[in-house]
C-alpha cells in the first residue's frame, strides 16, 4: 500500500490511488479503531442482558474500522478529491501558543510521560495572555511583531479587568504572579493591584503604538479605512 | 389556549425583570459582536462566552446564552451579506443573494429584510414553542429507555442524511463521536475506559473542550491555510428599511421560510441546518424568473433568513421537552444548564416553570432587541470586519484559552483544545465534516445509558426495539430515510441542494 501523497494534483491521479483524501481519511479511522480496541482489550464485554464496559466501545470501534476500510477500498476504485495543501506553520504556532497559556496560567506541577514532575511558577493571565497572542500570532506568515505586541498589551488588560475585577465577572483566574503583589504598598488589595497592572499594560500598548507609528507601512492599519464604506 | 397565555404571561413577567432584560441585551450584543467575526460560528461563540454567564442565576444565565446564540446567528448573516464569508452552514445561502444585493448598493435592504424576516420568524417560533411545549412534554413522559434510544438513533440518521459530502464519511464521524463519548468511567461498573490512565479523563471528555477545539481552534488553523481575500463591500450600505415594493416581494417568502424552518428545526439531528437550503430551493422553484437568484434576489434573503431563525429557535423544543439536544449548540446549552444545576428534560417545565417560560419569552424579547440594536450598529460591524485576520485570530485564540480555562480552572482543558483543534484540522483536511461527530458525542452517553436500560428491561433481547410500536416506528423512519438518502437519484438532488 502506498502512503498518502503530500502533493496533490495531476501526478497522484496516475498512481493506483485515485482518491488520496479518502485513503488518508480511511487510514486515520483505522488508526482510531485499532487504538480503541487496544485500549479496551482488558475490559469485560458482558452480555446483552447486562452489558460490560467494553461492549459499546468495541462495537463502535468495529464500526469505525469498517468505515475506514471501506474508504480505503474506495480510494483505489473511485476517483476522488486530492489531499488539500497542508501548512504546518499554522497548527505549529497555534498549538504552542495554547500550550504556553496552559503552562503559565497557574502554579502547577505537570507529569508529561516519562518527563516530570515539572513545577511551573504560575505567571497569571498578565503573562499567559501576551504569550498566547504573540506566539499564536506568528501562525501566519504576515505576522508583524510590533502589531502583535500592541494587540497583546491592549487585549490582556481588557480581559484581566473583564474576567478578574471583582466589580465585573470576578472569575477565579490567576491574574498575576503572587510575588508581584509584594512590590505594591501594603494597603493595596488584590483588586487594586489588578487594576494598576492593567492600566500600566494599556499605557505601554498606547506608548508603543504612538512612538512607532511613523515606521509602519500604509497597509497595516485598518481602522483608518473603517469609517467610510 | 388560556393556559398558553397565562404561561406566556408568567414568562414575560420573568423575562421583563431588569436583570433578565440586561442579561438578554448583553447576550445579544456580545453574541453579535463575536458572531460578526468571520470564522467564528455560534458554537465557538457560546463556548467562548460561557464564563460570562457564571455569575448569574440559572434563568438569567440561560436567557443570556440564548441571546448569545441568536446574536451569533444574526452576526453570521451580517458577515455573509457584507463580506460573502458565511460564518456557518446556515448562512451559506444568505451569502448567495445577500452579497450580490450588497454589491448593487442594496446592502442595507438585505440586512433590513434579513432582520425583519428573522424577527417575524422568531415571533412565530416563540408561539410554536409555547404551544408545543406542554403536549410534547406529556409525550416525553410516555417514553421509556427503548423509545429514547430509537429516537436518538433517528436523530443521528437525520444528521447523516443532512451532512454534506459522502454519507460513508458522515456515518464514520457519528461513530467516532459516540466512541469518544464512551471515554471515562463506566457508569455502572465504575471501570475506566480508554483514559490512558489519566485522572482528568476519568470523567470523560468535556463537551465544551471538544467543541472549542473542533469549532474554535481547528477553524483558526483552517482559515490560516487560505490566503485571505476579504471582499468587504465598498458600496454604501444604503437605506435600511425596505420600501413597499421590497416588502411585497419578501413577505410571502418570509412566511414560507418561517414554516419550513420551524418544522425542520423540531426534528432531532440538526434539522435546522436544512431550513435555509429548503427555503431557497422552494423560492427558486416558485419564482417567475428563477434566473434572478444568485444575482441579488430579495426572496433569496428573506426566505432562508426566516427559515434559519425559525429553525434555530424551534431546535430548543427537543431539548426543553425531551431533554435531547438536537445539535451542538443545544448540547452546549445542556452543559450550561448542568453547570447551573438544572437537568434538561420534561421535568424542567414542571419543576422550574419560571425558567422554562421565562426563557421562551426572552427569545422573543431577544429577537426584538436584535432588530433594534443591530440595524443602527451596522457601521460598527463593518468597521470590525475590516480588522485584518492576522490581528483577529490571536485575539480569538486568547478568548478561547481564557474561556475554556475558566469553566473548570484546569490547564489540562486548555491543552486538550490544542489537541482536539489539531485533530479537527486533520479531519477537515481529510474531507470529514465535524458537526455529525459532535452530535454523536453529545448523544453518545444518553444513548448508551438508555440502550443498557432497555436491554436490562428486555432481559437482553434486541427485539424489544421492534416490538414496542413507538420505537419500531422511529426506527422505521430512520431506516427509510437512510435508504432514500442512498438512492442514486435522491443523492444527486441532495448534492445539488448543498452545492447551490
Amino acid at each position: 500500500m502506498s502512503t498518502p501523497h503530500e502533493s496533490p494534483g495531476a501526478a497522484s491521479r496516475r498512481g493506483p490511488v485515485r482518491a488520496p483524501q479518502s485513503l488518508a481519511g480511511g487510514l486515520f479511522l483505522l488508526f482510531l479503531a485499532l487504538l480503541a480496541l487496544w485500549l479496551t482489550r482488558d475490559l469485560d464485554q458482558g452480555t446483552l442482558g447486562s452489558m460490560g464496559p467494553a461492549m459499546l466501545p468495541r462495537w463502535l470501534a468495529f464500526g469505525v474500522g469498517l468505515s475506514g476500510l471501506a474508504l480505503i477500498v474506495l480510494a483505489f476504485v473511485k476517483d476522488g478529491e486530492p489531499l488539500e495543501r497542508w501548512t504546518l506553520r499554522g497548527p505549529f504556532f497555534i498549538i504552542w501558543a495554547i500550550l504556553a497559556f496552559a503552562f503559565t496560567i497557574r502554579p502547577d506541577t505537570w507529569t508529561i510521560g516519562p518527563v516530570g514532575p515539572i513545577s511551573l511558577p504560575g505567571l497569571g493571565l498578565m503573562f499567559a495572555g501576551p504569550l498566547a497572542v504573540i506566539i499564536g500570532g506568528f501562525a501566519t506568515p504576515e505576522a508583524r511583531f510590533r502589531d502583535l505586541v500592541i494587540v497583546a498589551l491592549s487585549l490582556t488588560p481588557f480581559c484581566m479587568v473583564l474576567f478578574g475585577d471583582s466589580a465585573l465577572l470576578n472569575l477565579p483566574i490567576p491574574m498575576f504572579p503572587q510575588a508581584l503583589a509584594g512590590f505594591f504598598p501594603a494597603g493595596f488589595t488584590q483588586n487594586s493591584v489588578l487594576r494598576t497592572i492593567a492600566v500600566v499594560m494599556a499605557v505601554a500598548a498606547l506608548l508603543i503604538f504612538l512612538t512607532t507609528r511613523g515606521r509602519r507601512d500604509a497597509a497595516i492599519d485598518a481602522a483608518d479605512h473603517g469609517g467610510r464604506i | 389556549m388560556g393556559d398558553l397565555f397565562s404561561n406566556l404571561g408568567l414568562g414575560f413577567s420573568v423575562a421583563l425583570s431588569l436583570q433578565n432584560i440586561v442579561a438578554a441585551f448583553i447576550g445579544c450584543l456580545v453574541g453579535t459582536l463575536i458572531g460578526v467575526l468571520p470564522g467564528v460560528g455560534p458554537i465557538a461563540t457560546i463556548a467562548m462566552l460561557l464564563p460570562i454567564t457564571f455569575s448569574l442565576d440559572p434563568t438569567g444565565a440561560l436567557i443570556m446564552l440564548a441571546g448569545i446564540y441568536y446574536g451569533a446567528q444574526y452576526g453570521g448573516s451580517t458577515t455573509a451579506i457584507l463580506v460573502n464569508i458565511p460564518g456557518e452552514a446556515t448562512s451559506v445561502v444568505t451569502a448567495l443573494d445577500g452579497h450580490q444585493m450588497a454589491r448593487q448598493g442594496r446592502a442595507g435592504i438585505a440586512l433590513g429584510v434579513a432582520a425583519i424576516g428573522s424577527f417575524f420568524a422568531g415571533t412565530v417560533a416563540t408561539i410554536v414553542i409555547a404551544a408545543l411545549g406542554k403536549p410534547l412534554t406529556g409525550l416525553a413522559l410516555l417514553f421509556g429507555p427503548t423509545e429514547y434510544f430509537s429516537l436518538m438513533v433517528m436523530g443521528l440518521v437525520f444528521a447523516v442524511v443532512l451532512a454534506r459530502g459522502s454519507i460513508l464519511k458522515a456515518i464514520a464521524m457519528i461513530l467516532v463521536g459516540v466512541l469518544l463519548s464512551t471515554v471515562g468511567l463506566d457508569l455502572e461498573t465504575g471501570e475506566e475506559r480508554m483514559t490512558f490512565g489519566l485522572p482528568f479523563l476519568s470523567d470523560g471528555i468535556d463537551f465544551a473542550v471538544l467543541a472549542m477545539g473542533i469549532f474554535g481552534i481547528a477553524e483558526i488553523m483552517r482559515n490560516l491555510d487560505h490566503t485571505e481575500h476579504r471582499d468587504v463591500v465598498r458600496q454604501s450600505i444604503g437605506r435600511l428599511l425596505p420600501n413597499k415594493e421590497d416588502f411585497k416581494e419578501s413577505y410571502m417568502p418570509a412566511i414560507r421560510g418561517t414554516l419550513i424552518g420551524a418544522i425542520l428545526g423540531i426534528l432531532p439531528g440538526n434539522g435546522a441546518v436544512l431550513g435555509p437550503f429548503a427555503s431557497y430551493t422552494l423560492e427558486k422553484k416558485l419564482a417567475k424568473d428563477p434566473r434572478r437568484f444568485g444575482r441579488g434576489a430579495i426572496e433569496g434573503v428573506a426566505g432562508p433568513e426566516s427559515a434559519n431563525n425559525a429553525g434555530a429557535q424551534t431546535s430548543f423544543i427537543p431539548l426543553l421537552t425531551l431533554g435531547i439536544p438536537p445539535n451542538a449548540v443545544m448540547a452546549l446549552m445542556v452543559g450550561a444548564m448542568t453547570i447551573h444545576g438544572i437537568i434538561p428534560g420534561p421535568q424542567v417545565m414542571t419543576r422550574n416553570p419560571d425558567l422554562f417560560w421565562g426563557m421562551i419569552a426572552s427569545m422573543w424579547i431577544g429577537n426584538l432587541m436584535l432588530l433594534v440594536i443591530n440595524l443602527p450598529l451596522v457601521g460598527v460591524w463593518v468597521r470590525l470586519l475590516k480588522v485584518p485576520y492576522r490581528l483577529l485570530f490571536p485575539a480569538i485564540l486568547l478568548f478561547c484559552c481564557i474561556g475554556i480555562y475558566s469553566i473548570n480552572s484546569l490547564p489540562t482543558d486548555v491543552v486538550f483544545i490544542a489537541l482536539f483543534g489539531f485533530v479537527g484540522y486533520m479531519l477537515i483536511k481529510f474531507g470529514f465534516e465535524p458537526a455529525p461527530m459532535l452530535l454523536g458525542f453529545v448523544l453518545g452517553k444518553l444513548m448508551e445509558e438508555n440502550l443498557r436500560r432497555a436491554l436490562i428491561l428486555s432481559r437482553g433481547s434486541l427485539e424489544t426495539f421492534i416490538e414496542r410500536p413507538v420505537s419500531a416506528g422511529l426506527l422505521a423512519v430512520a431506516a427509510i430515510l437512510l435508504i432514500i438518502a442512498l438512492l442514486p437519484s435522491i443523492r444527486k438532488g441532495r448534492d445539488e441542494v448543498f452545492t447551490e
